[in-house]
């Protein structure tokens, strides 16, 4: 028995939902959550996702500092962005084939903030309709 | 690896958080949660709050780092000198497999 933490982009929700539902596990809990990675220190990234910004947040309006600024707190690893996060129980021999149907589903080609997968040992289950315990509560 | 839940006062989040990027652990999951302890909530007047506000931190890191992690979070987090009920709780998992999913590797 293990449970798989998944943090994946809120726009991905639906994707790993579908995902799941094709490597043949339905089942799973999520909440909203908010999260940040460990720092990003390969500046080839960082520039072309600062241009990318930049380039996004330009306008008549918005004072270019302003707009810089925000850029800056977005890429100095200091943000909390929003993210799901998916708690799925499984058997040990579904463990791989969920990782995978995750990872494929949630890269992007930004290169970062795709989120992590944690597998944990669960000791024990049990399901509230028929009282079953163990391996039985998972499916 | 080991999943640290740190759950603090909403109020020490970003002390906390701040203090634990200083120290080179910049990833971390929070999230907004309400719970009671020991003390069965609070009493104020006639009135029971036993749904007080928290915010749980998750973060996994390397089994050396535990130590270092958790007495930021019990020094930090702490308020006043002695501490005071309310000021939160730590728990540590263990996990098993990390995988990143943008690099597509096994590994923080």
């Amino acid at each position: 028995m293990k449970e798989i933490m998944a943090i994946v982009r809120m726009k991905k929700t639906g994707a790993t939902k579908k995902a799941l539902v094709a490597a043949g596990v339905a089942g799973f809990t999520a909440i909203r959550v908010l999260g940040r990675g460990k720092l990003v220190t390969d500046s080839k990234t960082l520039e072309e996702c600062r241009a990318k910004l930049l380039a996004m947040g330009m306008d008549d309006f918005t004072d270019a500092g302003d707009t810089e600024k925000l850029v800056t707190s977005f890429l100095d690893g200091s943000r909390f962005f929003p993210r799901r996060l998916f708690t799925i129980l499984a058997h040990d021999e579904d463990v791989p084939r969920i990782i995978e149907a995750i990872t494929r589903a949630n890269r992007t080609e930004y290169g970062i903030g795709d989120g992590a997968i944690f597998v944990m040992p669960i000791e024990d289950a049990a399901r509230v309709r028929t009282g079953e315990t163990g391996e039985a509560a998972i499916w | 690896m080991l999943l640290i839940r740190a759950i603090v006062r909403p109020e020490k989040k970003d002390e906390v958080l701040a203090e634990l990027s200083s120290a080179g652990f910049n990833a971390a999951t929070m999230v907004d949660v309400v719970g009671r302890g020991k003390q069965k909530g609070i009493k104020i007047g006639g009135m029971v709050y036993d749904e007080i506000p928290k915010t749980l931190i998750l973060m996994v890191v390397p089994d050396e780092e535990k130590e270092k992690v958790v007495k930021i979070v019990l020094e930090t987090a702490r308020t006043g000198t002695e501490g005071t009920f309310g000021d939160g709780k730590i728990f540590v998992s263990p996990v098993e497999e990390v995988y990143t999913i943008s690099r597509n590797t096994k590994g923080l």
